[in-house]
């Protein structure tokens, strides 16, 4: 099982760089090797795995719930849920980014020594990251019962409301990825960024609940949609507005089709910089 | 199994920023520059079927580059290069193996990333911890593991892809004498079958066994190329 490859274009993918015909045949099982990897790699083995995956929404909304009740001392209706609502989206934002910018470095060892498909490096980053929402999933459904919020037939609307936030997480990966190469030193910045735009957008309270300039500017923040869907299907058992998952879905593929032909081309010098 | 291996004129190039620290084109393009190196440049040679080549020369002449472009690790940035045949490489004292997933882990991984199924390299794994003879070890992280042990891992899943081209460098002299006795049969085989061999090292004697050809690099040009003894004596006469 040989093939012939040349490599006449010096600024061809790597695929073109030899003989191992695998991965162009096989992405899935690639994709599916590399994202069991990651959450042996991230999350450990056996039953911690998922109490580490349920506890870490459930701390982060403790975190949140206490800032707004007891430092900001106000409360609301069935406050825990609606900051679920938002805690929920943000961790796969964040923590799919956070482990994109450290996908090629994390793999150096097999980098150096192998050729493989290395667009799959943030794919396999956000899905092992998706593997990880879906485990929070029961955090909703606890914030439910415990605010006593009955779900409405809007709820089934959650896989497409989902779907707009892996979407926008995937096109955030690529150029997170892109970021962990060309500044390693920049990652921390590059990670409370996006914790100042969790700040920037209707986590904490409801967009309604937010007036004058501020509701307008937190509408450009693509986070703001998401947190409000997931909140119109989940606590006010409504539809969301259209706006509201058309808009990091749009902001995810824009991100999409400027970095993939960027890192597609850079993915041929990873070696260089991170052997080094 | 023909394998064959055509460079016209290949190169790799290196770009760095203000501190020295290599970058990526785009990173560079993107402002603090700080100038470029060739880690080889213009070199040309072909290997044919069922020869076993070794690359001789000081520490940074452009050996362990060579490999990684020979292996797609890298793509060179001049020249042409052509490849014919199913690539294993070792080309890390990691021996391409993470640390925190276990043997049996990086058995799985490295098969799949090597071309096999999911369902094959589960079916393969057995066949893997025999081989490699780490015994229980294979059930723990590799972080545990030595070096000699890291290189039997990777060794035994490279050998599970049936190469027609191995590539090492260095690996093979973190192993014990049992398992380089091993490497050595394998590589006979491979390269009786047609396959090519190419090693890179400071244990002259091994690569002896493996290659009756070597190339001599110094500072990343290709200063001799011809049979293994003729070069190894040339090389060792300069240093």
């Amino acid at each position: 099982m040989s093939e012939t490859v040349d490599l006449e274009d010096p600024g061809a993918t790597p695929a073109a760089a030899s003989g191992v015909p695998a991965q162009r045949e096989r992405p899935l099982d690639v994709l599916i090797a590399l994202t069991r990897s990651d959450l042996r790699a991230r999350y450990g083995r056996g039953a911690s795995q998922l109490v580490k995956w349920v506890l870490e929404p459930v701390a982060l909304v403790g975190v949140y719930l206490l800032l707004r009740v007891v430092i900001f001392d106000r409360g609301g209706h069935a406050v825990g849920l609606s900051i679920a609502c938002s805690i929920v989206p943000f961790q796969i934002v964040l923590l799919s980014t956070g482990s994109a910018m450290n996908c090629v470095s994390f793999r150096e060892p097999i980098l150096l020594n192998m050729r493989f498909n290395r667009m799959l490096l943030p794919l396999s980053s956000l899905l092992t990251e998706t593997l990880a929402f879906g485990a929070s999933f029961g955090l909703l459904a606890l914030m439910m019962i415990l605010y006593g919020v009955a779900p409405t037939w809007w709820i089934l609307l959650l896989p497409v409301v989902v779907a707009a936030t892996v979407a926008l997480a995937i096109g955030i990966a690529y150029p997170a990825a892109l970021v962990g190469v060309w500044f390693p030193d920049a990652r921390l910045f590059a990670i409370q960024f996006l914790r100042i735009l969790y700040f920037a957008a209707p986590g904490l309270v409801a967009l309604s609940e937010i007036h004058g300039r501020a509701h307008e500017l937190f509408k450009l923040n693509p986070l703001t949609g998401l947190f409000e869907a997931y909140r119109d299907i989940i606590l006010f058992g409504r539809a969301p507005s259209f706006w509201m998952l058309l808009y990091p879905v749009g902001v995810g593929l824009v991100l999409l089709l400027i970095f993939v032909p960027i890192y597609r081309r850079e993915q041929n010098h990873f070696a260089k910089v991170i052997g080094a | 199994m023909n394998a064959a291996i055509h460079a016209r004129g290949i190169g790799i190039r290196f770009l760095f920023d203000r501190d020295r620290r290599p970058v990526t084109p785009m990173r560079a393009r993107l402002g603090f520059g700080g100038g470029e190196a060739w880690g080889f440049h213009d070199l040309s040679f072909s290997i044919g079927p069922g020869e076993g080549v070794a690359l001789i020369g000081p520490s940074g002449s452009g050996k362990t580059t060579l490999l990684r472009a020979l292996a797609g690790v890298v793509s060179p940035d001049a020249g042409t290069l052509t490849v014919q045949g199913r690539i294993a490489s070792l080309l890390s004292v990691e021996a391409g193996v993470m640390a925190v997933l276990t043997g049996r882990e990086n058995a799985h991984l490295l098969g799949v990333l090597a071309g096999l199924s999911r369902a094959e390299a589960d079916a393969r794994v057995e066949d893997i911890r025999e081989r490699s003879k780490l015994g229980e070890h294979f059930e723990r992280p590799v972080l545990s593991y030595s070096q000699g042990m890291r290189a039997r891992l990777g060794f035994s899943v490279a050998e599970e892809i049936k190469p027609d081209i191995l590539l090492l460098d260095e690996v093979h002299e973190a192993l014990d004498h049992e398992f380089r006795n091993f490497v050595q049969q394998r590589a006979e085989e491979i390269l009786a079958a047609g396959g090519i061999v190419i090693a890179a090292g400071h244990d002259h004697p091994m690569l002896e066994r493996l290659c009756g050809r070597a190339l001599h690099l110094e500072r990343g040009t290709l200063r001799a190329d011809g049979p293994f003894t003729e070069i190894q004596q040339a090389y060792l006469a300069q240093v």
